[in-house]
């Protein structure tokens, strides 16, 4: 095994757990299957993770074979990407008890902080709010009254 | 079939109806969550007061304004807006990340508004012998055509063939989840009531292009898009040009559309998806498909939008409707008291089902001014609002959207948790395209699949009823040609350079 062989197979390793997640979940899938009781809703479940199996362990295989360097997480902000993902997820738990409005307001508020990477100035910050509230404000009743979605 | 017909649909108040549902269309298919089928379906009250032929022409405006639509999306953000546009992200994003959105958006217009002329040429000269089509597609039919949509996972797998065929089956998985269609089995739910529910595609489709996109967005300081320029408007003579240039691939990306339109169940994400097969499998050499080629946008918008008019024949002809938007027309029909069946386009209904068909040409050529004049505004606004506003804009779409659809909130956060495993799993090669594919296709495949089984079964003549059929194995023999034409094409390269290597 040469160097290089070495250094690629450590930067395939993120490839590597992936496709053995995926070896994971079709074997899980294969469990479920034995508790259906017809034998039509098996025959597919199980044929998709077999495949699924099959393909992540060729996948695996050829990882180790030729090691290729993955293209990985990059060199992006982490708490950014966090923080847009807690925003979305928060209004999720938060709409139930707050509505909507409140929920979608927060998720709105933090994403915005997760993509502001200029320095924030008083003007910005108010053009910015006034924005979210018109683009908030404006799909709510869009969907409430003009397509009777019932939003909580 | 008259010229009678063809005054009564160009009528100020029909035209009026016509741009309206065009414009509405066009909009709401163009924000991700809502569908062709929700725009014609929040619409159908409002014709109820309506002269029958009018409340079809402004339905069938707000349908094909709504397929079109989603291309902006799927173009700008990389988030189909209808699930009818997922193959246009497969080359619109790349040609708007290189900075040829304006080119992308025009050229959606122009293919779309051909892929539509020629769906309603085909609705108009061709219904009753057409809807035959229809009737000769049995289970097994399906099941090979969509085995037939999964081979494009070899073409989107980036390379990596294992990865892109993992990637399928667990699309497949995930669309065998919640209740079986079949036997009512519950499957992979795992005693969750949320998952009861299954995956929604729409929900899916949202999670797994557009929340990856997003989260790449927010984590660096630089553009969304290129620009080339400054901000311009849309190209409208170069992507003539290029529609043009590419009339065979129009005309055949068309006729697939209006032939999967007419297949009930099918609809325009599986017409979008032969249609980029087929082209790519016809690939000039230099023709980059997945980076930006705009023959792969000409042929998933001209199929799409050549559905609606496909999809008309059925439900018109037999009563059987061939996408979900035109199942609610069909009920909207009825309501009007409007009886569908061969003698609709020969007895007194003949009158308004040829107002209807006019009546949807002429919407479908008021998409062209109307199409490139939002899509102007749409790509102006995509470029130039500010990073800060764009993503807490998307992600709120996303939510209101997702939600829209079953009116539920943890399909909201199935959604955005399946957009971070999609970001998670792509990062290291593994598509979401592949996994989509899989998504999509399953239902049709599993059905198809335990249909023609049981059938097979009870005739005693399973290898019969998979590969004796005609139709059946000119799908099959398509299928095989899709998968092993590429890889010939690919070892025949190799030996040339090699040669050429050996030679100099």
């Amino acid at each position: 095994m040469t160097a290089n062989t070495a250094t690629g197979r450590y930067s395939a390793l993120g490839s590597l757990l992936v496709a053995a997640l995926f070896v994971a979940l079709g074997a899980i899938t294969l469990y479920d299957t034995l508790s259906y009781s017809d034998v039509d809703s098996k025959v597919f479940p199980r044929a998709a993770a077999i495949l699924l199996i099959i393909a992540s362990l060729l996948s695996i295989l050829l990882t180790l074979l030729k090691p290729v360097a993955d293209e990985g997480f990059g060199d992006g902000s982490w708490w950014r990407r966090a923080m847009l993902v807690c925003a979305m997820l928060g209004a999720c738990a938060l709409m139930p008890a707050f509505g909507f409005i409140t929920a979608s307001t927060a998720a709105f508020v933090g994403a915005l902080i997760a993509a502001m990477h200029d320095k924030w100035q008083l003007r910005s910050a108010i053009i910015y709010g006034f924005s979210g509230a018109i683009i908030v404000g404006g799909f709510y009743s869009l969907f409430r009254f003009g397509l009777s979605v019932p939003l909580p | 079939m008259d010229i009678g017909n063809f005054l009564a649909a160009l009528t100020p108040l029909n035209l009026m109806f016509a741009l309206f549902g065009v414009a509405a269309g066009t909009i709401i298919g163009s924000i991700p969550g809502l569908t062709a089928t929700m725009a014609v379906a929040v619409l159908v009250p409002i014709t109820f007061s309506m002269e029958p032929a009018s409340a079809l022409i402004l339905l069938g405006a707000i349908y094909t304004g709504a397929i079109y639509g989603g291309a902006y999306s799927a173009i700008l953000l990389n988030t189909p807006g209808t699930p009818s546009a997922i193959a246009t992200t497969f080359d619109g994003y790349p040609m708007a990340k290189q900075g040829k959105g304006d080119l992308a958006v025009a050229l959606a217009c122009f293919a779309s508004v051909f892929g539509g002329l020629v769906g309603a040429f085909a609705l108009l000269l061709l219904a009753p012998p057409l809807s035959r089509v229809a009737l000769a597609f049995g289970p097994v039919e399906y099941f090979w055509l969509s085995i037939f949509g999964l081979s494009l996972i070899a073409s989107l797998s980036n390379g990596n063939l294992a990865k892109g065929l993992a990637g399928g089956a667990l699309g497949l998985i995930l669309s065998t989840v919640g209740v079986a269609e079949v036997s009512a089995d519950i499957r992979l739910t795992f005693g969750s009531q949320t998952m009861i529910g299954g995956f929604g595609v729409v929900g899916a489709l949202i999670g797994l292009y557009c929340i990856p996109v997003l989260i790449d967005l927010v984590a660096v300081p630089d553009r969304h898009l290129q620009v080339e320029k400054g901000v311009q408007s849309v190209k409208i003579m170069p992507a003539f040009q290029l529609a043009m240039n590419s009339k065979f691939n129009l005309l055949r990306s068309s006729i697939i559309g209006t032939l999967v339109g007419i297949l009930p169940g099918a609809g325009g994400s599986v017409a979008g998806l032969v249609a980029y097969s087929e082209v790519k499998r016809n690939a000039k050499p230099g023709q980059r498909f997945g980076e930006g080629e705009p023959d792969g946008l000409i042929a998933t918008e001209s199929a799409n939008n050549a559905t609606v008019g496909g999809g008309f024949i059925p439900t018109l002809v037999l009563g059987i409707p061939g996408t979900p938007p035109d199942a609610v027309i069909l009920g909207a029909l009825l309501v009007q008291g409007v009886r569908t069946g061969p003698a609709l386009f020969e007895s007194g209904g003949g009158s308004i089902a040829y107002t209807f068909v006019y009546g949807l040409l002429i919407a479908t050529v008021l998409m062209l001014p109307v199409g490139l004049l939002i899509g102007r505004y749409a790509y102006k606004s995509i470029v130039s609002i500010p990073k800060a506003v764009l993503v807490p804009t998307v992600a709120f779409m996303t939510i209101i959207g997702t939600f829209a659809i079953r009116n539920s909130v943890s399909d909201v956060a199935i959604m955005i948790l399946l957009g971070v495993f999609g970001w998670v799993v792509g990062r290291f090669g593994f598509a979401a395209s592949p996994i989509v594919l899989g998504l999509i296709l399953g239902p049709i495949a599993e059905q198809g699949f335990v249909q023609a089984w049981i059938i097979g079964s009870a005739v005693g003549d399973l290898p019969g009823m998979f590969f004796g059929r005609p139709i059946t194995q000119a799908i099959i023999a398509f299928t095989l040609l899709s998968v092993i034409y590429p890889i010939v094409l690919a070892h025949r390269r190799q030996r040339r350079d090699t040669n050429q290597e050996h030679l100099s």
